[in-house]
């Protein structure tokens, strides 16, 4: 009993609730019957932008988070450590192992990309039908919103989250990430985060997709405000998760872990960390411009009050287009930690691959017009806007030689992780492909706003960067439990998964270039045919999730057999630790040598010595 | 000067952008989307073949060199050591290559596409209130009205008639002012080719020139609330004399509202001021 | 097994670390978060021109709205001295005065909160509210943030000045450095607020 008193998750939902309660009556008392319009219609934003504040703030408190703040107002010298004690209990609050939030991050986001899937599939559900089938307008277009809006807020920490804590420090020779204790912030507040977006439901959903654009959404009714309050804590926990990574990355590397010895990993999270600074916090203005035109009735973006739906437009796509590489160059960093190790090759390129990474994150900037180029903005602009997107390709295509130069006169293996990365070279190829189309702003003006343009993001996010998830979890996951997981069923995953999904997506192509828009639930007959093939191709993706959920809880919680130190033969660091590695990563801080991927004749490196592969587990 | 893996690899690649290319160039190319039957539409379904053809070599060679690696370079099976495999860090004429043909293919795509954008006259796409390519000769101007859940489509030079169908005459340069009175809406019509968002306070103009008498279809592509599928129409493009007449049925037709619209102008404001 | 660790219990020992890995952690987020705190106000900069030359319906700047310059110069003045007082607290500080360190500390804290309470009362003397026009919007959500972001930092510093007050050998050189650069930097946000609002 006295285990649940003190600060948890159960202190913090309790508190949470609280406080949203306490912030849903403080905002009426703001905002009284002097402002007749959210008295007399029973819209309240101002009530439940404060509740939500209130509430997230009673959450942080439940956690613990405040301790530390509080204390050091009060004079308190600084430390690193909260509790890092035994047991499960330290996965249900405020814990500053990265290893823990590492896995705290895998489960939380795990699950909301769950919900965000089913959203999904009941999408789909509707689809098969060119007319109303099961959801009237309002549902299917909150469907379509929560799905996009939560996928793309869980995401964009979705590797960096779980693998960049856990693995970061160890690959860079540390104990621990610079700033832990804010490192487990950023993990509780896209948990706070998610459960706001599923409160839209109670609100009434909102209309406006993933994009919010205005006018619509300020016209939109309560539960447009859950979209404002998740996103804006998804942009906050991304500025500090980005910053977390940088300085750590920066200041916390090993002596003889220089810059040009970083395994691709860490440098694809640096890239990403950089925007993840710069972006999300134009993310969280635009937001709260919205918020105080929802509320305050200021006019960022009413023509008819002085602003203008364009100013929308272009800050939301100045963070947008940033964004969209913020998923894209984890996946990147992944494929090529991945590669070496099941190709028994150094990385081919390496200097090319980081130029690329680095090259996309600076070019990202430059580009953001593309998603206006019939909006009627800068009209002028978009030669310029054409030639910086069809640039961006260009470390984009390192990426890929480096990939496919890892591979040349390799000993290729096939096992799960590998098979996922060789499916985000296939899949991100014709992502990047769709995506030349929509650069070419005459092409554009026929595919802009159709499922051509959502099954390009779709190839390259889902298609990029799930599989790449994926293949992380099947290459680190045993090292983090020490649990293995079970092969043959990552395989059935494997390949149901990547049928189905270009079985779902590749058709989609082809119904967008035939003039269906996007987020409609209606479409003309003739495509009935070929959007029932997609829905039962979308239910067969669901299902191999399904297989990957059964793998993951069978062998994690009933199989448990235990993962051996290197089951992969991989010479990165982390495979020279136990399984799970110590609270304190390492008892002596390791010596790197000249290549982060020493396979190959010469042996530079850490000196590993030739594994024997592993014999199939029995399970 | 390539080796064995080398010179296969490029023979495949030959061989499979060889049989590829035609087809893109003969058979998916003239049928791409949006169709031939405006001057933008076969602009656009020209630069998806020319795009189609740049794409194809690096395509190819992507996924023939997938498949024969998984071939050629595969570990023995059942083979218990794990060897590695030779230590090749690079290759700089490789990546010169690469970085040669990719900057070159993305170049010539920038300005072309640059090009053709200009030299269509904005290609179908909204170029806003004053595009800077704007077909020369006389323009009929028709203004496209988007309002949550409806396109209405208003003549200014037929007296400001405002008619919920959208029909034009063939051969003549249309200029779509397209307007809207809410939120953003987008008006696409699929295959005259044209595409342009309509935006409040906001004039997005797009040209087309229609060839031929035909149906076609209008959907709104920005979604705009509850019932943005709902948002759809069907146009018809009209020999010039069927559409004279068209025009002046709708002319009498309309006139007992047409004194109650505001008068015609590029965007509307609401007048709280002035109602009722 | 492993060659660098082995499987201990879960509570791991302190291991020393040297206080420099701290001090360079610190100065490295003061940089990044003030790069963060740009690129957030580099949005209402951007708001404020866009809209200035969008105008819409002519309702940019419309009749009766006008800045309130004196109270604007006032709290920027305050501001720019604070951060001159905290920067030359740091200073002091690595010098080995940390006496002078608490009291310019104290100095800039008093400076910062009257930024703030002069701007609370700017505002309810205002005479245009959120509803006049694309100025008034971009004026009230740019000074609102910001003073929040003041705000934050000054909790900052106040942890700073209490953490020296009680203990006063061990006040932390790298810390306040890091804060003053923080400082500086939120200060010539401050400044560029007032060249926009107010003198354009």
């Amino acid at each position: 009993m006295r285990r649940l008193l003190g600060f948890n998750l159960l202190t913090a939902v309790v508190l949470g609730i609280v406080g949203f309660y306490v912030g849903w009556w403080l905002g009426h008392q703001i905002n009284g019957p002097s402002v007749a319009y959210f008295a007399s219609t029973g819209q309240n934003d101002i009530a439940l932008f404060v509740a939500y504040i209130v509430g997230v703030i009673g959450f942080l408190a439940g956690l613990g988070f405040l301790n530390y703040p509080v204390s050091r107002m009060l004079g308190k010298p600084p430390s690193l450590r909260e509790k890092e004690s035994e047991g499960i209990g330290r996965y249900l609050g405020l814990c500053t192992d990265h290893k823990v939030v590492g896995i705290q991050y895998l489960l939380g986001i795990g699950a909301f990309i769950f919900i965000g899937g089913l959203n999904a599939m009941l999408i789909r559900l509707e689809l098969m039908r060119p007319t109303h089938l099961v959801w009237n307008g309002n549902n299917y277009l909150t469907l379509v919103s929560v799905h996009g809006t939560m996928m793309m807020g869980m995401m964009t920490s979705g590797i960096l989250g779980p693998f960049a804590n856990y693995f970061v420090p160890i690959m860079i020779g540390a104990r621990r990430m610079a700033f832990p204790r804010i490192e487990a912030l950023t993990f509780w507040l896209l948990m706070a985060a998610g459960t706001i977006l599923m409160t839209t439901f109670a609100f009434g959903g909102f209309p406006t997709g993933w994009t919010g654009y205005a006018p619509l959404s300020e016209q939109a009714n309560m539960g447009m405000d859950a979209y404002v309050a998740f996103f804006a804590l998804v942009g906050l926990s991304m500025t500090l998760l980005g910053l977390n990574m940088m300085a750590t990355i920066i200041t916390m590397r090993a002596p003889g872990m220089t810059w040009g010895r970083l395994p691709l990993f860490v440098w694809g999270t640096f890239s990403t960390a950089v925007l993840m600074v710069l972006a999300a916090p134009v993310l969280i203005s635009v937001l709260l411009m919205l918020a105080l035109d929802r509320t305050a009735q200021t006019g960022f973006f009413n023509v008819q009050a002085g602003g203008s739906p364009y100013l929308y437009e272009n800050l939301f796509w100045i963070f947008g287009h940033p964004e969209v590489y913020i998923l894209a160059l984890p996946g990147m960093g992944i494929l090529l930690e991945i590669l070496p190790v099941f190709a028994r090759k150094p990385v081919w390129g390496y200097r090319l691959a980081v130029t690329g990474m680095l090259g996309i994150s600076l070019m990202s900037w430059l580009v953001w017009q593309h998603h206006l180029f019939v909006s009627g903005i800068n009209a002028d602009l978009r030669p310029f806007y054409m030639l910086s997107t069809e640039l961006i390709s260009l470390p984009t295509g390192f990426i890929f030689i480096a990939a496919l130069g890892t591979l040349w006169r390799g000993r290729i293996r096939l096992t799960v992780p590998m098979l996922f990365s060789l499916a985000w070279i296939f899949n991100f190829l014709i992502g990047g492909m769709s995506g030349v189309f929509l650069s070419d702003t005459p092409s554009d003006v026929t595919t802009h706003g159709s499922f051509f343009s959502m099954a390009h993001f779709h190839y390259t996010i889902m298609g990029g960067l799930i599989f790449a998830f994926f293949g992380g979890i099947y290459y680190w996951l045993p090292k983090m439990t020490g649990f293995n997981l079970n092969e043959r069923l990552g395989k059935i995953h494997f390949w149901v998964m990547f049928v189905a999904f270009n079985s779902t997506f590749g058709p989609l192509l082809v119904i967008g270039f035939l003039g269906m828009p996007r987020r409609v639930v209606t479409y003309a007959g003739y495509l009935q045919g070929a959007n029932d093939w997609v829905s039962v191709s979308a239910f067969v993706l669901g299902a191999s999730m399904l297989v990957f959920l059964y793998n993951l809880v069978w062998t994690q919680v009933f199989a448990r057999v235990p993962a051996e130190m290197n089951p992969w033969g991989s010479k990165s660091i982390e495979f020279s630790l136990p399984s799970p590695p110590a609270v304190h990563n390492f008892d002596r801080i390791p010596t790197f040598g000249p290549d982060p991927y020493p396979y190959g004749d010469d042996g530079a490196g850490i000196g590993q010595r030739p594994v024997i592969a592993p014999a199939r587990p029995t399970r | 000067m390539l080796s064995s893996h080398g010179r296969k690899l490029a023979a495949l690649t030959v061989i499979g952008t060889a049989i590829v290319l035609p087809l893109m160039v003969f058979v998916l190319g003239p049928n791409m989307p949006p169709g031939k039957d405006t001057q933008v539409a076969k602009g656009q379904v020209f630069d998806n073949t020319v795009l189609l053809v740049v794409m194809t070599p690096f395509t190819v060679f992507i996924l023939v060199y997938l498949i024969y690696a998984l071939w050629a370079f595969r570990a023995p099976k059942g083979e218990t050591e794990l060897i590695d495999g030779p230590p090749i860090r690079g290759h700089g004429p490789s990546q010169i290559a690469w970085l040669a043909t990719t900057t070159i293919s993305v170049l010539f795509l920038a300005v072309f596409g640059s090009t053709e954008l200009l030299a269509n006259n904005g290609a179908g796409g909204g170029g806003g209130p004053n595009p800077v390519a704007k077909p020369s000769g006389a323009v009929l101007p028709i203004q496209v009205i988007g309002q949550q859940w409806e396109f209405t489509y208003r003549y200014p030079t037929y007296g400001g008639v405002e008619t919920a169908q959208l029909v034009i005459p063939e051969g003549q340069e249309i200029a779509f002012h397209v307007t809207s009175l809410d939120v953003i809406h987008s008006f696409w019509a699929y295959e005259l080719g044209v595409k342009a968002d309509a935006n409040p306070g906001v004039d997005n103009v797009a040209y087309v020139k229609a060839d031929h008498p035909q149906t076609f279809q209008v959907r709104c592509a920005e979604l705009c609330g509850l019932w943005h599928g709902y948002m759809f129409d069907t146009g018809l493009v009209v020999t010039p004399a069927a559409f004279a007449s068209w025009i002046a049925a709708r002319k009498s037709q309309f006139a007992p509202v047409s004194k109650y619209l505001p008068p015609y102008s590029t965007t509307y404001a609401p007048d709280p001021q002035h109602r009722g | 097994m492993s060659d660098y660790a082995t499987p201990t219990s879960a509570v791991g020992g302190d291991f020393e670390e040297p206080p420099q890995v701290m001090a360079r952690n610190l100065r490295v987020a003061s940089q990044l978060w003030a790069s963060a705190t740009a690129f957030f106000f580099f949005a209402f900069v951007f708001a404020y021109f866009y809209l200035r030359s969008l105008n819409s319906q002519n309702l940019w700047h419309p009749h009766g709205v006008s800045a309130p310059t004196g109270s604007g110069t006032a709290i920027m003045l305050l501001v720019v001295v604070s951060a001159a007082a905290g920067y030359m607290a740091a200073r002091k500080l690595a010098a080995g005065d940390a006496a002078s360190f608490r009291i310019g500390g104290l100095v800039a804290l008093a400076l910062g909160l009257a930024a703030i309470v002069v701007q609370i009362v700017q505002w309810s003397s205002l005479g245009f509210g959120p509803t006049d026009g694309g100025y008034a919007s971009v004026f009230v959500g740019w000074t609102g943030l910001y003073a929040l972001f003041l705000f934050g930092t000054l909790y900052w510093l106040e942890t700073l000045v209490a953490t020296s007050f009680r203990s006063p050998k061990n006040t932390d050189s790298a810390a306040a450095a890091a804060f003053a650069f923080y400082w500086v930097v939120l200060a010539l946000v401050g400044v560029a607020t007032w060249v926009v609002l107010y003198l354009l």
